[in-house]
Formats: C-alpha cells, structure tokens, sequence
C-alpha cells in the first residue's frame, strides 16, 4: 500500500474568545491518498472550513491546534516553520475560495497574477516561458480567448470565469492537494456543471488529490470518493460515497438525507422529514454524542457518555454506540396520506408584461446615451386559487423583476396584471388598497435580511397587523401575533426577542408569519430557502406546504433549485434572460420535450441519489448580461442544440411561443422531429 | 502675597471637587452592574480605554452642574492683590486663595475655568443635537428619495460645505448682521426641526391609534411650543428659561455650520440600508414613506450615528473654543475657555501657568470625547 498524501490524526482544534475556549474541531481525523477526492460534508458551523484552514496553518490569531498531527507527505505541518511553510503553500498545497472576486486582486490584470504564481514558485522562470505556461493553463480551464482574458482585469470576468481563473491559479503550482472551500456555492447551477466537470478532468489529468468541502451531497456525490460527514464540530460518519449514500449508519447521516428533495419525491406523496432542533453552540454541546439532543434514538446512560468511532469494516466508520442496536432498513421518510388542496380559479392573470429600465450615460460632453435593460420580456400566463407557481431561473433572468411588479413595487413598461379580476399593474403599492395588499404578501431569501434588527420580533408582527386593520385593540392584535407565531411552530416567548437571536431558520420562520399576518391569498416567495442549511430547508418547505393546505393559499415559488421546485409545484415557468422559455405543468416541464435551456438546467443541478442516472450537458459560456443581450433568441449563445436549427435562425429571430400540447408553452426555433425525439435527463438505474 | 505648597494645592482641588468624585464613583458603578441590560452604552464598560473617556466626559459635565458649589468665587470678582499670581497664591489679609493663580483683571482662575465648562457644556451638546436633528431629517429624504431631493439637498449642504467657516461666523456675528433678522430667523428656522422631527415621529407611527397620537402630538406641541418662545424669541411666559441674543447666534452658527456634514453622513447611511430585504417589506405592506424612514431605517443607522456626534461634540467643542478665542459672539468677560485663553496669553511671559487651566481644559475634554467615539465605534462593530 503507498504512503497516504495527506494524514490527519485526532485533530484538535480551539479559537480563543474573551470569554472562554470555543473548540472548533474536535477528534479529526482523515486520509488523503495520491490522487483521490475526500467530501468534507457538513451544515454551516460544523467546522469543515475550520479544517481547510489548519492544513494551510491559517488560523489565524485567536485560533490554535491543541493537539493531533496533520502530516502532509510524511511531514508534520504543525512543526513546520513558516519559511518551510511558504514553500509548501501554494506548489504542494493549494487552495480554492468560495468568493472567487475575493480571492482575485482586483487591481491587478489576471495575466500578472497568474505568472505571478508560477515566477514565485519556479526560480529563474523566465517570462516568456511563464507566459505561455499560464496561456496553456487557460486553455486548460477551457476559458475562451485566453490571450484576451490575460489583459483583463477580474471584475471584467463573469463569476464562472473568475473562479476559473482561481483554478487555474491554484493548478499552476502543481499542487499534490487541491483544497477545494464550496467552491461553487456563490455560483449559478448550470456554470456551477461547468467548474465541477472542468475539476474532474482536471483532477484526471493533473492526478492531484482534492479536499472537496461542500454542504451540497448532490455535488459530493459527483465527485468524489470517499466522504466525511461533520456535525457539531466532529467527524460523525466516513466512509466511501456508497457506504454513505446506499447505507448510511448514523441517524444525523440518514436525517440529512430525509430532508432533501429527491427527483422521486412530490409533495403530495412523500412529506420530507427535517431534523428536529437545532445545532447546538459549541458552548452548549451535549454529553457524549453531539447529536443526541435531536436524535431519535437516544437512549440515556449510552449516548451520554464518550465514545470512539465504531469501525464498521471496508473504512466505513460511525460515530454513533448504538449504531448495532438501530434498525437501520427501517423506512424512516413518512408518505403522506392527504392528496393535497384541489386547485381553484384563476386568481391572478399576466398578459404581455414588460419591463425595461433605461439607463442614461451621458458624457462630459454632454451627449447623452440611452441603454434599454429589458429585465422581463412578454411574460403572460395564468395563476389558479391554491396553485403553486414555480418561477425558475439563473440570476439575471428577471424572476425578482416580475416579483416586485406583481407586490407593486414596480410598474410594468407594458402589459396587465389582473388580480380577481381587476387591474393592478399600474398601482404602485403606495396607492394601493388594504385588501390589495393585504392578498399579495412576500417572503424574502435572505432570512439575516427580511427582519429590521432594531425591532422586536412581536412588535414587528403586531405592526404589519396593525397596518392590516386585523383587530381592533392592542390586546387583540397581540393574542392574534401569539396564534401566527404558533402557526409558524415557534414558542410564544419569541415575542420579546431580537432577530439578531434568532437563527437562520427561526427568522425565516417570522417573516412567514409576518408575510400571513393577514391570510394573503398569494404568497410570492423569492427563494425562501436557498440561503438556509439543507435540514432546516425541509422544515420551511414543510411549513409553507402546510399553510397553502390549509388556508389555500396561491404561491408564487421563485427559485433557481429544481429539485425543490419539482418537489412542491403544480405549474412551472422557466425563465431565461427576461424571457419565459417554457411553461407548463411541473409533469411536461420535467419530462420531454424540453426546451434545451430547461434540459441543461436539467442537468446541471446536483442530484444526491445514487440510484439517479443524468444525461450530462454542459453548456459552454456564461450567462450573457441583460444590458447586452444576444440577438435573436436570448438563448442561443450558449445553446446545445443550435446545430439541429437551419439557416442560423435561432441568431436572427426571437423563437415564437409554441404551444406543444395543451398547456405546455416552448418558445423554441427546433423541429417537432427534434423535440419529440428527446430522452429524459434523469433516470433511474433499475437495480 | 505668599504661595501654599504644590501638593497641598493638589489636595485642595481634589477635595473641592468631592461632588464630583462622589457622582462619577456612583454613576460608573452602577452602570457597571446592569451593563448588560445598557446596550451600547454598556459596552463602553468592557474597554478600559472607554472607561477613561467616559470619565473625563462625566468629570466635566459635573464640574458643569455643581459650578456653584465647587468654585470658591464668583467668576467675575476681582482681587487685585492676588492679579497675575502663580499657582497657590494666597493673600495673607483676607485669605483669598487662587488655586490655579489669578489672571490679569485678579479674577480665580480655578473658578473661571470651572464655571467655562457651563458654557461650553450646554453650548455643544444642545447645538449638536440639533444639528442632528437637522441633519436626520432632511438626509433621510434625500437618501431614500435620491434623484431630485437629493440634488437639490445635496447642492445646498456642499454650498455651506464649501465656505470657510470662521469667515461664516465672522459674517453671523459682526454688529452690522446681527442687528438683522438673520441670525434671529436661521435659529427660529433650526429650532423648528426638533418639532418637526417629533411630529414626523409620532405621526407616521401611531396613525392607527388616534386616541394616543393626539395625546402624545398635544404634549409635542405644548413643550415645543414653550420652548420655542423662549429659545428663540426670549419670551417665556413662566421666565424660567432664556437664551442671550448672542448665545442664539452661536447656537444658530454651530447648527448652520455642523448640519450639512450631518447631512451627508444620513444620506450615505440611507442609500445603503434602503436595499435591505426589511425595507422592501415595509413597503411591500404599505407603509408610509416616513414610517419607514424614522422607524426602519433610523434606528439601524444610530450606531454610527452616535459615535460622529461624540466626535461632533468634541468638534464643536472646538469651535466654540476658537469662537472664544477671537473674541466672535460671546461677552468678552465671559468665562468660556476659549475667551479665557485670550485673556491670558498676552501674560505668558509674566506668569507661564496661566494659559494652562483653560487649555488643559479644552483639550481634556475633546480626548474625552474621542475616546469614547473611538470605542464606541470598535464596539458598535463588534455585535
């Protein structure tokens, strides 16, 4: 057997505040062998980054190893000095930020910073052969035109191409280990494809080994091997990605994937299960198991003692004691029995909406330059009582445009919105009725932003009731905030506190109840959950499922996560530079024919089932910007199947919408032979 | 004339001062105990750095209350056989012992300088709020509103901005434009903001409740009103309060000169929170455009709001000291530390310590300010 690349043992490690010690990572321990892939999986707060950071010996000033060895080819990195250290950094290790503007010196062109890397590492480089070697590098990230990309400066880059560019930094070096920090966590889904199949090639050809670090299982199980499951600071399961996925052995493993949405999952038969609770501060951790204070299985006088890791044979190893004595074939996902709410009128009507924004560069010489943003372009279609309307869409593509029209914030250049009947478009939410504003409700993605952190979280709630007219006295409208904060499943002693107590989950959780104060007949939801940790999404999820069953309530669900989008609506919309590219019901949408954008999405978006077989398309490019779009169909820049379409068509006029059949709209220049002969993007192994 | 040892006239200060001693001791303990509960001002407990600012701010603004029982005489009375003494000069007949020394008219320098800090103690601060005041409520609408408001808003405070100011107070107090109706109506116009901003206040966040707003407005308007009338046109019915003709100048001065830099500090702190998810939610409810901007955004932004009025404060500090100095607006026997350097530098060669107490004054003061506004800012980051 060869000497292990990278090896940790009972890794130990502390961050000193004013108030006391605050151990980070506790008892790690890990294998890196030449040229394999380790997840580090975990919620936020687990402490995987904290791990990243004690290979490179970056912790910082308040944080410190305690104890435990980090050997790096035989070395021991702790004991190593910071001249000897310098020297690893960077040509034996190197590492991959979340943020790529971040990483990148924004002063700096790329070309500098790039031969920077390897005239550094490489003495007596010369800067020809520098050139050329980062040139080839370029090629090798598949970044087009990359003599002209060497001359740019970062902020000139999209963010695909910026994290690219940190790949190709991080690869210069010839690093053994590649650390990889959620590298594709800030990025769309379908560029995200692009960088994770860019770094399995290249992990391929260059042979190094990568520590992947991610809290998206779909993306883990894509590429890499073996898996580390963190929570609460410890290494809870590890084993290779079958052990993981196929038999877990821990209930913290198995809950996590409970509360993801599988493409086999609808929300009217399968109800996902989160986790109950939530994850403890490192001061306030349980006895013994971390996780016992959410699990199902705790038994007293076992789970609260210290334990080791059970080894469970082939490398898989479980941080639970009772891991002989659970019954782990036992289904633990519930199905549900209700059929879900019947779907009632139509309640809200879009017609040839419109929206462009101008703007205005004008020059010293005072000649003035109008540029026309068209953030929507001719969206129409219908939204029935207690429906779910999914609006699907990478960032730019106008889906918060249209949010802010239908709340008022925003007026349309062109078109109607019909809401029961009677026009609204024009209103702005200033002149606008109560009961028009009291139906029409939002709730925001990011949950550290939809609260005022001044206000306490009852005053908040008792405001917007005010607002609503809902009560008439102050003792009213109180016992009313008591019966939302009920409905949102959180205590009635959340009254008194302020959000900045609260955790991601909970505020999210009072901007539902705020957003229902007055039982809004739509609910416009922009990615309520995409910003919150996995088990807690399930919750929300839930949650909002819930509320729509029993108060048939119409949502208007915006996100860009296909998988939650397939799991709760009953109509989809996909949008793509500020045109809707296909709509239908969630059932055409997601199965052939697809427009190809949808296909790609399709594609792109990580599935974490082993059982899932996907057709792998890759688009080429990155999203175009809306002040500068590609003529003829927005699309077609990056378009997979532009070939099939005669005469460059598809780059001269903007597709017309076709109706395929019945209610399933395409706006698509390709034959009927073409789409017709599609195949499903996912599929299942048959075992 | 004979002198009293060093240490003994150290002593004897700090036993003149014991009321002082006594409220800082009580004031700091008991803050410390429930700072907890304090919010941001209890965390200034947690900095050392803070704790010393504090104290020199709470030492002055004591000497200011207990002027009267801590200075041995009047700050005008004169005692010709102690004028230009040296520190801890006594008078053998009567007595009379000069602390600090005397100047040259033989007033107490000990108590001049402690009977200084009532005027630049109520001066300041008063002036700064106002300011601010001032400031808030025209920055928010310019910040929130942006386009047309905001230029025309902008236009004017880079106007004022660009004018050297000691020219500008030299223009507000020279005779020939007091005697106008100027300096009169730019403080009638300044002092009507605080009204203003209360009635906004109130206004957009109880409109619901009818019954209360009402009450609360009559309050508003009874105290405003009151205060107005004897502020700004020396008309107190009940004559328990009254400003001197050229104190209001200074007032009207300060306000006029600091409000513009207020202004511009709101609007960049409103056009960055105004993106916030919170703000589209008041909205997206329908609320009011000043509900928004008193109730969501101020109280967001008062962070560092409060640590650029301490640093204002120590400003106007300043500037009251250089008013004084040039002898611009306030009597010219006046106490004020700024006057009283004047009075006294021309001596400098005679007797070297009698600048001293006033300076020393001025700059302690304004360190304490910066200090706390240094630790305010590091701990308003901190949450």
């Amino acid at each position: 057997m060869t000497e292990p690349l990278l090896e940790i043992e009972n890794l130990y490690i502390s961050f000193d505040t004013q108030k006391q010690e605050i151990p980070a990572v506790i008892d790690f321990s890990c294998k890196i062998m030449p040229g394999e892939v380790l997840g580090l999986v975990g919620e936020s707060g687990c402490g995987k980054s904290t791990v990243a950071l004690a290979i490179m010996q970056y912790l910082g000033k308040n944080g410190y190893i305690k104890s435990g060895t980090i050997k790096f080819k035989g070395k021991n990195l702790n004991t190593l000095s910071l001249h000897e250290l310098r020297k690893i950094r960077g040509s034996e290790i190197a590492m991959i930020y979340q943020e790529p503007m971040a990483s990148l010196n924004p002063t700096m062109r790329v070309g500098e910073q790039l031969t920077e890397v390897l005239r550094l590492h490489e003495v007596g480089i010369t800067k020809q052969d520098a050139y050329l070697r980062v040139l080839d590098m370029l090629v090798s990230v598949k970044l087009p035109d990359p003599k002209r990309i060497m001359h740019t400066y970062p902020h000139q880059l999209s963010g695909g191409q910026q994290q690219r560019i940190g790949i190709a930094m991080a690869l210069l070096g010839n690093p053994d280990l590649l650390i990889m920090d959620e590298p594709t966590t800030s990025l769309d889904v379908t560029v995200e494809a692009g960088v994770i199949q860019l770094v399995k090639e290249l992990s391929k050809k260059f042979g190094n080994s990568i520590l992947f670090i991610s809290h998206n299982l779909g993306l883990v199980l894509e590429i890499c091997q073996k898996i580390s499951v963190m929570y609460s600071s410890r290494v809870i399961e590890q084993g290779s990605v079958r052990q993981i996925f196929n038999s877990m052995r821990h209930p913290y493993t198995r809950g996590l994937f409970n509360s993801l949405p599988l493409p086999s999952f609808n929300k009217n038969k399968r109800q996902l299960v989160s986790i109950p609770g939530q994850l403890p501060l490192p001061n306030e951790r349980p006895q013994g198991c971390a996780f016992s204070n959410r699990c199902t299985y705790y038994v007293q006088g076992t789970c609260d003692k210290e334990m080791a890791m059970i080894d469970l044979g082939e490398g898989h190893m479980t941080h639970c004691t009772r891991v002989k004595e659970i019954d782990w074939s036992e289904e633990t996902s519930l199905n549900k029995k209700d059929e879900g709410v019947e779907i009632g009128n139509v309640i809200l009507n879009l017609s040839n909406l419109k929206k462009y924004y101008h703007v205005v560069n004008s020059d010293i010489l005072g000649s003035k330059k109008t540029k026309t943003i068209k953030a929507n372009e001719d969206i129409s279609f219908d939204v029935r009582e207690a429906e779910t309307v999914a609006i699907v869409g990478e960032s730019g593509c106008g889906k918060s445009t249209l949010a802010k029209m239908l709340l008022g914030l925003e007026q349309p250049t062109h078109g109607s919105i019909h809401f029961n009947g009677q026009e609204i478009a024009n209103i702005p939410v200033s002149l606008r009725d109560t009961e028009t504003i009291k139906a029409i409700q939002m709730i925001f993605q990011n949950p550290f932003d939809t609260l005022n952190p001044s206000h306490t979280v009852g005053s908040q709630i008792i405001r917007t009731l005010e607002k609503f007219n809902v009560g008439n006295t102050h003792k009213d409208r109180r016992a009313h905030m008591f019966e939302l904060l009920d409905l949102v499943k959180l205590p009635s002693d959340f009254e008194n506190r302020m959000p900045r107590q609260l955790s991601g989950g909970q505020k999210q959780r009072i901007g539902i109840a705020r957003a229902f104060a007055a039982q809004p007949k739509i609910l416009v939801a922009d990615e309520p959950v995409s910003a919150l940790d996995v088990s807690v999404q399930a919750a929300i999820t839930e949650l909002l499922i819930n509320i729509q069953n029993t108060y048939r309530t119409t949502m208007i669900f915006i996100s860009h996560d296909l998988s939650i989008v397939k799991y709760l609506s009953d109509k989809i919309v996909v949008m793509y530079l500020g045109y809707v590219v296909e709509q239908g019901t969630a059932e055409q949408v997601f199965s052939p024919p697809y427009h190809p954008y949808t296909e790609a999405l399709l594609s792109a978006v990580p599935i974490a089932d082993t059982s899932v077989k996907k057709r792998h398309i890759v688009l080429e490019n990155d999203i175009p910007s809306a002040i500068d779009p590609p003529s003829g169909c927005p699309f077609q820049t990056r378009c997979h199947r532009k070939k099939h379409v005669l005469n460059n068509l598809c780059e001269k006029e903007v597709p017309p919408i076709r109706s395929l059949n019945g209610k399933h709209n395409i706006r698509c220049h390709l034959a009927d032979e073409i789409l017709e002969s599609m195949e499903p993007v996912i599929g299942f192994n048959t075992k | 004339m004979q002198y009293i040892e060093a240490h003994q006239v150290f002593i004897e200060i700090i036993m003149r001062l014991w009321l002082v001693w006594l409220c800082i001791f009580v004031i700091m303990v008991s803050s410390y105990i429930v700072r907890k509960r304090l919010g941001l001002y209890g965390k200034i407990y947690n900095s050392f750095t803070g704790v010393i600012g504090l104290c020199i701010v709470l030492f002055w603004f004591l000497c200011a209350i207990f002027a009267d029982q801590i200075a041995p005489y009047d700050p005008l009375q004169q005692f010709y056989q102690l004028k230009r003494s040296k520190v801890g000069a006594f008078d053998v007949e009567t007595g009379v012992t000069f602390l600090l020394g005397g100047d040259n008219l033989g007033r107490d320098l000990f108590s001049r300088m402690i009977h200084g800090s009532q005027t630049v103690l109520t001066i300041a601060p008063a002036a700064t709020l106002i300011a601010f005041l001032v400031g808030v409520t025209l920055g928010l609408p310019a910040g929130y509103y942006g386009k047309r408001i905001d230029a025309i808003l902008s236009f004017i405070a880079n106007l004022i901005l660009a004018f050297p100011v000691i020219l500008l107070f030299y223009l507000l107090v020279t005779p020939g434009i007091r005697e106008t109706f100027v300096p009169v109506g730019m403080a009638g116009l300044f002092f009507l903001f605080p009204i203003i901003f209360l009635f906004l206040v109130l206004c957009s966040r109880y409109r619901e409740r009818p019954v209360l707003l009402s009450m609360q407005l009559s309050a508003t308007l009874l105290v405003g009103v009151w205060l107005y009338a004897s502020l700004v046109f020396n008309a107190d019915p009940f004559h328990l309060l009254s400003l001197e003709p050229n104190e209001l100048n200074i007032f009207a001065a300060v306000i006029f000169a600091s409000s513009p830099g207020i202004f511009r500090i709101v609007r960049g702190l409103a056009m960055d929170i105004k993106t916030r998810d919170y703000i589209t939610a008041a909205q997206t409810r329908g609320e009011g455009v000043w509900y928004i901007m008193l109730w969501e955004m101020l109280p967001n932004i008062r962070g560092p709001l409060v640590v650029d009025m301490c640093l204002r404060i120590g400003y106007t500090t300043i500037l009251l000291g250089t008013l004084g100095f040039f002898g611009l607006g306030l009597s010219p026997e006046s106490s004020d530390w700024g006057s009283m350097i004047n009075q006294t530098r021309k001596y400098i060669r005679i007797v070297p310590t009698m600048v001293l107490p006033a300076t020393l004054a001025l700059s302690s003061l304004i360190l304490g300010f910066n200090l706390l506004a240094d630790v305010l800012r590091e701990q308003s980051l901190k949450d």
